[in-house]
């Protein structure tokens, strides 16, 4: 649509800029209480609904389905089934990589919902739906209270 | 729906893998002037308000809603962007004309993605900070897991998947616009290299860049103005879970909730029925028969033998994405939903080209916003009011 379209390449100019992004988030009560369990004492931590008869993992404050507030503490897993598995083969820059990364959708024993993380410690083959899992923890020296506190998930031993 | 909208002028500029000689606004400004030119109105005279859509990181620019108004006649008048699909854009547009205070509306949607260096980066970003982005990983996981799930409940197979892709790209060859035809065998999908398991590379689709701007009025303007107006009997929108780990990882919920709001709209009981081509997110190959069975447009686990039947290919039963959709006109970010509504006007008005579907009044548009979110919209649309009048 321009009146004189360019015609020739090499003229294009572009312009290039980005921007450091950092930010802070607040874990607040719930994730207090979850991930200082995970930290100090490598136990994974919900919250049951008894309205809604479901036990959310991590644990949090408010049902999503009924809006109740939840105050039903409860530890769950540390072993669970894979619901989901893929493996990944770029990195988020697009590269490959090798070996590729295995990921999951775990779900606890006692939850009601899923976990993402990493599944390590199995072949590629035998990483299927059904699977028994267990949580692989970090040391305790090395728990920082973070999801990385469990380093992955490895077959039920 | 007693006052009904129509939709009385579109247009596009693109669709192309990259568009390095224009600059964004410049790229807008086309589809702008066409749409206008289409519906024969003047943005700065006849247009009461305008809606637009899009992502501040996908820009590169902070509250980059500040930066739409002038490419599309905007300035000095009423002007909001949401961050969301281009469909949700068109339920606000469909909203504000009909609290009677607007008669015009406009909605737009574009994407520059060539501009956008580091993408993968900004779909991890927008994951959970505490509890999935630590882990780093490229955000192609999500949809490989929903792939995983939902295959492993309906009984999809790669090779139906394989033929979405086919059926898609083959579409796109009679679509001037689309960026991406291609005759490819269901055999040189399976082939391409698998990225995240179980998608392979053919069977995501790739960006474009483009722009849609599509001009909405009322029914006693549409009836004066258009010769062929496309009526929007319903649309409804709806979000699933948020949290990956809370979320159905199987169904498309999100479809699901949206296409029962449209459809109690629009007064559809019987989606097959009435229904006689669709327009889906078609992002991942396997998200086109996920969402056609969250629409009702197939039974659960019916979406892959159909498609591998030819049941959505354009001569079939149900035609699905005959545009090519985002794996055959290239993937619009934002205005992808804009581009299945596009399709379903040019089909109901007729001016699909070689295309063209014999004989079609209703049709069905369908987005998702994307890995990872849980949320989408869909809109119905008729040239005629009330179903069939012929
Ligand atoms: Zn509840």
């Amino acid at each position: 649509m321009p009146l004189d379209p360019t015609l020739h390449a090499d003229d294009l100019r572009a312009w290039y800029g980005s921007m450091p992004v950092t930010s802070r988030y607040t874990v607040g009560p719930a994730g207090e209480r979850f991930f200082r369990a995970m930290k100090d004492a490598a136990r994974i931590l919900g919250t049951r609904c008894g309205r809604c008869n479901l036990t959310y993992v991590p644990g949090r404050l408010f049902c999503e389905r009924c809006f109740d507030e939840l105050t039903d503490w409860t530890e769950v897993g540390p072993s669970g089934t894979i619901e989901a598995v893929t493996v990944v083969h770029l990195d988020l820059d697009g590269a490959l990589l090798e070996p590729p990364v295995l990921m999951a959708l775990v779900r606890l024993d006692g939850a009601d919902t899923v976990l993402y993380h990493r599944l390590s410690g199995v072949d590629v083959a035998d990483a299927k739906i059904g699977l028994r899992v267990e949580a692989a923890f970090r040391r305790l020296e090395d728990r920082t209270g973070s999801i990385l506190d469990i380093s992955h998930f490895r077959p039920a031993g | 729906m007693t006052h009904p909208v129509a939709i009385i002028g579109v247009g596009w500029s693109g669709f192309r893998p990259v568009t390095p000689d224009v600059s964004y606004k410049e790229l807008i400004y086309e589809a702008a002037v066409r749409a206008y030119a289409d519906a024969g109105v003047d943005p700065r005279r006849d247009v009461d308000s305008f809606v637009t859509v899009s992502e501040d990181f996908h820009e590169g620019t902070s509250i980059f809603d500040e930066y739409v108004p002038d490419q599309i006649g905007g300035a000095q008048r009423p002007v909001h962007t949401i961050t969301g699909d281009g469909l949700h854009g068109l339920a606000a547009a469909v909203m504000q004309i009909l609290t009677g205070r607007f008669r015009v509306v406009v909605v737009e949607g574009h994407s520059k993605a060539s501009n956008i260096l580091t993408l993968p980066h900004i779909t991890a970003y927008a994951l959970d900070p505490i509890l999935n982005r630590p882990l780093q990983v490229n955000p192609l996981a999500v949809a490989a897991l929903e792939a995983c799930r939902y295959m492993h409940e309906s009984g999809a197979t790669r090779e139906q998947c394989g033929a979405v892709v086919t059926k898609n790209r083959r579409n796109a060859l009679r679509n001037p616009a689309a960026a991406y035809g291609a005759d490819l065998r269901t055999e040189d999908v399976l082939a391409s290299e698998v990225v995240a398991s179980p998608l392979a590379r053919l069977e995501i689709s790739d960006h474009a860049d483009g722009a849609i701007v599509i001009v909405l009025a009322d029914a006693e303007t549409a009836r004066r103005l258009s010769p062929h107006p496309a009526w929007i009997r319903g649309i409804g929108w709806a979000n699933d879970s948020p949290s990956l780990e809370s979320r159905c990882w199987a169904r498309a919920v999100y479809a699901e909730r949206a296409a029962a709001m449209a459809y109690k709209m629009a007064g559809i009981g019987n989606p097959v029925e009435e229904i006689q081509f669709a327009e889906v997110d078609d992002t991942y190959a396997y998200k086109e028969l996920q969402h056609l069975e969250a629409l009702g447009l197939c039974a659960q686990g019916r979406a892959g033998p159909l498609t591998r039947e030819g049941a959505t290919a354009p001569d079939g039963c149900l035609p699905v994405n005959v545009s090519g959709g985002s794996l055959g006109v290239g993937h619009l970010l934002e205005a992808s939903g804009l581009a299945r509504v596009l399709e379903v006007v040019l089909q109901l008005r007729g001016h699909a080209g070689s295309r063209q579907l014999g004989d079609v009044y209703t049709g069905l548009a369908q987005s998702w916003r994307g890995v990872p979110t849980t949320s989408g919209a869909v809109a119905v649309l008729s040239n005629q009011l009330g179903g069939r009048e012929s």
